[in-house]
């Protein structure tokens, strides 16, 4: 893996949202650098922002939300500076394409899914009519839909929802993009079809050498694909490294309470684990360590001042006081010391 | 589509038969002084009895409804009794027809082109100034009285702009305000609904992917969204262009304009029951006939709509 290409640097972003005359804040300084042809998983639960934080990137922001500030670099262009439509339409589809999380509803019902993917020929391939319509027939053979040529014809509503993940993936792809943004990819679908799935963006990303970003809140997908881990509360990234470092390591509390909530995680005759609370109000200011209040190893400070990034390995950091030399040891749960004993086997061998 | 079709016309030939009958069938309630009009203190009971009997209305409602319906058969709507007496109905009609048709087209055209505009325009601009004036417009065409309007447009207009209060063949001038009038509520009709459903389509996900594929706001609109957004209208699109053409029955009486509309309504005050029901098969046929071609039109465009298999997916 080529770590050293940075392809997306988002630097403390602000995305103000208001609603009925209130402004809730849904991204609170959020950091991330996306390397080129990494896959990157953002995990956290639903409302903590991974959604919004990541339209952002393509200026798909609905029209009440807003760049407060901080900055999104892409390829050296600041485009968090983008105002305007022109601007925006030089990023979408060519440069960041999006999978959406529902496919019954992202197609449209009227058109031939031909026609939907061939639009997105025309548009990124500068191809026409018969030559646009050959690459469409092969992008969707790509997709693993048999017998294209038919395919071609039909519409949404003659395909089960498996296939019509493949048709919106294959409009992504149809854009010819540097980085792909899946968004829940798998969630609306059949478990039989989600790992079908999550195969094909695996073998796509190779084929057309894309950068990926998978959110979800399913640490199972996360696994499968994902080389880093980004976990987002509230709105922020509260740690980040590794897929095995966060999996195996993990030292925010709330990491830790994401994978004690795995029932595999869980010991059999025993309540699964689940996390207390709900997520913070976004319409107030958050003080200190915004999973504080769920936390139930809160140390003092994280009610009053908010936590920076401390390394934990040049590839791993999160933001939580337990790693601040001066702070009183914390014991992680057992789920984690099992999962921490198992990371010792594996990174020393 | 043919079997369908099929199915549709003997239905279709149902629903006319009951309404004609019950339409023969309430002419034939009507006080009878109707049929005489001014003549009626005129006369003694025995040459009104004599009148009655010469039109069939003395026969038995039965034998009356099946000659009726064996003459129809045959092609014959019958003859005038008491707006032009001994006229053949058809004849009638068909003088009518050129006036309400050309208006008609006119009206519908004015709408549809202002209308769908008017409706895009506010569908785009939610919440800005077009939409709120759009929206002033249709509430305050759809809560007022058309009569109201149509009176004070007749009245102030035709002194402001010294245009002439009745209709003349000769004038195309006097032309112009009749073919406003008629244009008003289907200009607010087109402009909600498009409205309406473009906004619909405008939040749907497939909006969001086609933005995230990297199309054009203007193209998106006009691709996807106004296109799914005329499917619903493409239903009931056709009955009101055919009921436009009929004639207005308002506005033809208003401006004095030959026309079909106007028709409709004398010849229910003269008790012309043949030409009554004439005019009512006809306006029956064409909402019949429009319906027809809104369900198949919207099969056109929508590949979801098959009409003939029942129920089926979702």
């Amino acid at each position: 893996m080529e770590k050293e290409n940075i392809i997306l640097s988002v630097k403390d972003l602000v995305i103000k949202f208001k609603l009925r005359g209130d402004i809730l804040t849904a991204i609170r300084e959020a950091s991330l650098d996306l390397y080129e042809g990494e896959s990157l998983a953002i995990v956290g639960e639903s409302g903590s922002g991974k959604s919004v934080f990541t339209k952002s990137f393509m200026g798909l922001l609905d029209g009440n939300g807003w760049i407060d500030s901080g900055s999104i670099i892409f390829e050296g262009e600041e485009i968090s500076k983008y105002k305007r439509e022109e601007d925006w339409i030089k990023i979408r589809g060519k440069k960041i394409a999006m999978v959406f999380q529902d496919p019954m509803t992202s197609l449209n019902p009227l058109r031939s899914i031909g026609k939907q993917v061939q639009e997105a020929v025309e548009l990124h391939q500068g191809l026409k009519r018969d030559e646009a319509k050959k690459k469409t027939i092969e992008i969707l053979k790509d997709v693993g839909i048999t017998e294209p040529e038919r395919r071609y014809r039909q519409y949404p509503h003659e395909f089960s929802g498996g296939m019509r993940q493949r048709v919106v993936i294959a409009i992504a792809i149809a854009c010819t993009p540097k980085v792909l943004i899946c968004d829940e990819p798998t969630t609306a679908l059949d478990v039989t079809i989600q790992a079908q799935i999550l195969d094909l963006l695996k073998g796509l990303k190779e084929k057309y050498k894309l950068t990926t970003i998978y959110i979800t809140h399913d640490l199972g997908v996360v696994a499968n694909v994902a080389d880093r881990i980004a976990v987002m509360y509230a709105g922020d990234i509260v740690e980040i490294g590794k897929c095995e470092e966060v999996f195996y390591n993990g030292q925010h509390p709330y990491t830790w309470a994401l994978l004690s909530s795995l029932p595999q995680l869980g010991v059999k005759g025993e309540d699964l684990f689940t996390i207390k609370g709900t997520p913070p109000n976004l319409f107030y200011e958050i003080k200190g360590d915004a999973f504080a209040p769920r936390n139930p190893r809160a140390l003092k400070v994280d009610f009053i001042h908010k936590p920076p990034y401390f390394d934990v390995s040049p590839t791993h950091k999160a933001k939580t006081w337990i790693l601040d030399p001066r702070s009183p040891k914390v014991e992680p749960p057992e789920s984690i010391k099992i999962l921490r004993a198992q990371w010792e086997v594996v990174s020393h061998g | 589509m043919i079997k369908y079709s099929i199915k549709r016309l003997l239905q279709s030939l149902f629903t006319l038969f009951i309404i004609v009958t019950i339409v023969f069938l309430l002419m034939r309630l009507l006080p009878e002084e109707g049929y005489f009009g001014a003549s009626y203190d005129k006369l003694d009971e025995q040459q009104k009895e004599a009148i009655l009997t010469s039109m069939g209305l003395r026969d038995p409602i039965h034998k009356q409804l099946g000659s009726f319906y064996k003459k129809l058969l045959e092609g014959d709507l019958g003859q005038s009794i008491t707006f032009r007496p001994k006229v053949p109905v058809a004849e009638i009609i068909k003088d009518k027809i050129p006036y309400s048709l050309y208006f008609g087209l006119a009206a519908i055209g004015i709408s549809l082109v202002a209308g769908v505009s008017l409706g895009i325009a506010m569908a785009m601009g939610k919440g800005k100034m077009w939409d709120k004036l759009g929206t002033g417009y249709v509430v305050f065409i759809r809560a007022v009285p058309a009569a109201v309007y149509f009176l004070f447009l007749q009245l102030y207009l035709t002194s402001v702009f010294k245009l002439p209060i009745l209709f003349d063949i000769d004038k195309p001038i006097s032309w112009i305000l009749p073919t406003i009038s008629m244009s008003l509520g289907g200009i607010a009709s087109y402009a909600m609904w498009i409205r309406r459903y473009m906004v619909d389509e405008l939040n749907k996900d497939y909006v969001k992917l086609a933005r995230a594929k990297g199309l054009k706001g203007r193209k998106i609109m006009i691709k996807h969204v106004f296109r799914n957004a005329f499917v619903p209208m493409a239903q009931y699109l056709p009955a009101t262009i055919l009921f436009t053409i009929a004639g207005s029955i308002y506005i033809e009486s208003l401006y004095s304009i030959p026309g079909m509309g106007g028709l409709l309504v004398e010849v229910i005050k003269r008790q012309d029951n043949t030409l009554v029901q004439a005019l009512v098969l006809i306006y029956s046929s064409i909402g019949i006939v429009g319906l027809f071609l809104g369900d198949i039109l919207m099969a056109i465009f929508d590949p979801r709509i098959n009409l003939e298999k029942k129920g089926g997916a979702r």
